[in-house]
């Protein structure tokens, strides 16, 4: 592969580096719980015994999760600051920042998740088209 | 505010399973659980409530990226010949799934495994993040129940039946379950009391039904009960010599018979035109009678007397006499029957239908009796 001494170095320093966060990991602990992650890595055939295994996926999944929902959150604060440049009053009320189904399939759209709120109403020959292609 | 807001979340989480509509799927309590988990970690980013459809898709999501990941480490740990999975599968599967968003170092091909730019963005995120422990203690679960098991031999202190079956196996079930014995009918049948039974059954019925007829008869026409039975009398006593079709009718006169007193509408009527005969009177209400609501006779109206007439004739023999003559008279000779009305073509084929339908019931009430 790479026949370096330096990249040798290089490779004993992420191995160290990679052993000591593991070590870290049984300080920190994820969000998601133990008991959860294993249960699902047992349905899709994971088998460790290894519990720093378990909280590393643990928390390779909130790390998913929170850039997912921080892409959202983003979305959600333009959305906000594009009505309250209209009307000044909105401002009070639009304080709150909730997470919606819309912004949600925005950022997931980023991932090449495709989720769609299902329409209440078919109220124009629009409804249901992809919003990219619908005109606004 | 966050302790609130987990609280909030923490209830949410409680009530949606209690409060789901329908059957309670295998899965419940893991989704339930990955939705306080979801929800702490978007109160972390910054959110400050949510949609439950947006938690539950994006709680959805996380744990297929959950299972994704799983799957992907073990494929790699059977690349690589081996059952369990170590940190290398974790961070190839990583790499597969963040190969569509990039992570640094995705281009470079022959670098160490350990470098990885994946693993360097989890441990910058292990660093910068604060930790968040999931709210409440989570239980071991799937819960493993042990099965109740059929006892063995040994358990039940028996043998086996036959020495090629070991102690150690589950018992036989008892022979009564599964051996057939015969079934013995209690009650003694003697098939002549039974024939016995069933003629004296039918004849209660026969009787029963020509009761009924006869009270159908007298109601449906007051008046021309008493001249039809009349009339059956004189043929009666005539038929007793000769053969009724071949005998000259009777002359006005010839004959004593006692006079029916008319009813007051009809008795008008008569006075009105010429005389007319008893039996042309009566011959509309018989035929109401006989078929119900039919044609009529000339357009003449049809109408039954309201009020019953005194009538007088001479009673052959005591009992059953109303109804009982037209009837046997009908059972008897079905074609003489029509010989006591006005020779009417129509009328004798309507007058035909219905005395052999009623000749149907009086032969054949078992039929009757099971409808």
């Amino acid at each position: 592969m790479n026949p370096n001494p330096q990249s040798s170095d290089g490779k004993h320093d992420d191995d160290s580096a990679l052993s000591d966060f593991l070590a870290s990991l049984m300080d920190y602990t994820p969000t998601i719980p133990d008991e959860l992650v294993k249960h699902y890595l047992a349905k899709s055939g994971f088998q460790c015994p290894d519990v720093r295994l378990i909280r590393l996926v643990a928390v390779a999944t909130q790390k998913f999760v929170a850039e997912v929902a921080s892409d959202a959150l983003q979305h959600c604060k333009a959305r906000q600051a594009a009505v309250v440049k209209d009307k000044r009053d909105k401002q009070q009320k639009d304080k709150r920042l909730i997470l919606v189904m819309d912004d949600l399939s925005k950022s997931l759209h980023e991932y090449g998740v495709n989720v769609k709120h299902q329409e209440y109403f078919a109220d124009s020959p629009s409804t249901g088209i992809d919003p990219a292609s619908r005109e606004e | 505010m966050s302790g609130v807001e987990s609280t909030k979340d923490m209830r949410k989480g409680e009530d949606v399973p209690g409060s789901s509509l329908g059957i309670p799927k295998a899965d419940d309590f893991g989704r339930s659980v990955s939705k306080i988990a979801v929800a702490q970690i978007c109160e972390s980013v910054g959110y400050q409530g949510y949609k439950e459809s947006a938690l539950e898709a994006l709680a959805d999501i996380s744990i297929r990226y959950l299972c994704d990941l799983g799957k992907n480490a073990s494929f790699h740990a059977n690349l690589a010949g081996r059952t369990e999975c170590n940190v290398f599968d974790i961070r190839l599967a990583l790499e597969d799934l963040g190969d569509s968003h990039g992570f640094p170092g995705a281009s470079e091909i022959g670098n160490c495994l350990v470098g990885s730019g994946i693993v360097k963005e989890i441990v910058q995120f292990v660093d910068t993040k604060e930790e968040i422990p999931f709210a409440q203690p989570v239980p071991r679960f799937p819960v493993v129940r042990s099965g109740k098991l059929i006892p063995s031999f040994e358990h039940m202190n028996e043998t086996p039946p036959g020495k090629h079956i070991p102690s150690w196996l589950p018992a036989f079930p008892d022979p009564h379950t599964y051996n057939h014995t015969p079934m013995w009918n209690e009650r003694a049948s003697d098939p002549c009391a039974d024939k016995i039974e069933q003629a004296r059954q039918r004849r209660k019925a026969e009787r029963a039904l020509l009761r009924l007829q006869q009270r159908l008869v007298c109601n449906g026409s007051t008046g021309t009960c008493a001249s039809s039975v009349l009339d059956a009398k004189t043929e009666n006593i005539q038929e007793a010599g000769s053969n009724p079709f071949l005998s000259a009718p009777l002359q006005q006169g010839e004959k004593d018979v006692s006079e029916v007193v008319l009813p007051a509408k009809l008795s008008n009527e008569v006075s009105k035109g010429d005389h007319i005969s008893l039996l042309d009177a009566f011959v509309p209400a018989i035929d109401a009678m006989k078929t119900g609501p039919s044609d009529r006779l000339d357009g003449e109206k049809t109408f039954l007397p309201e009020k019953r007439p005194s009538v007088q004739f001479k009673f052959k023999t005591g009992k059953k006499i109303l109804g009982e003559s037209l009837d046997l008279s009908l059972q008897r000779k079905g074609e003489r029957s029509s010989t006591f009305l006005l020779p009417d073509d129509e009328r004798d084929d309507k007058k035909k239908r219905a005395e052999f339908i009623l000749r149907q019931t009086t032969e054949y009430p078992m039929e009757l009796n099971q409808s």
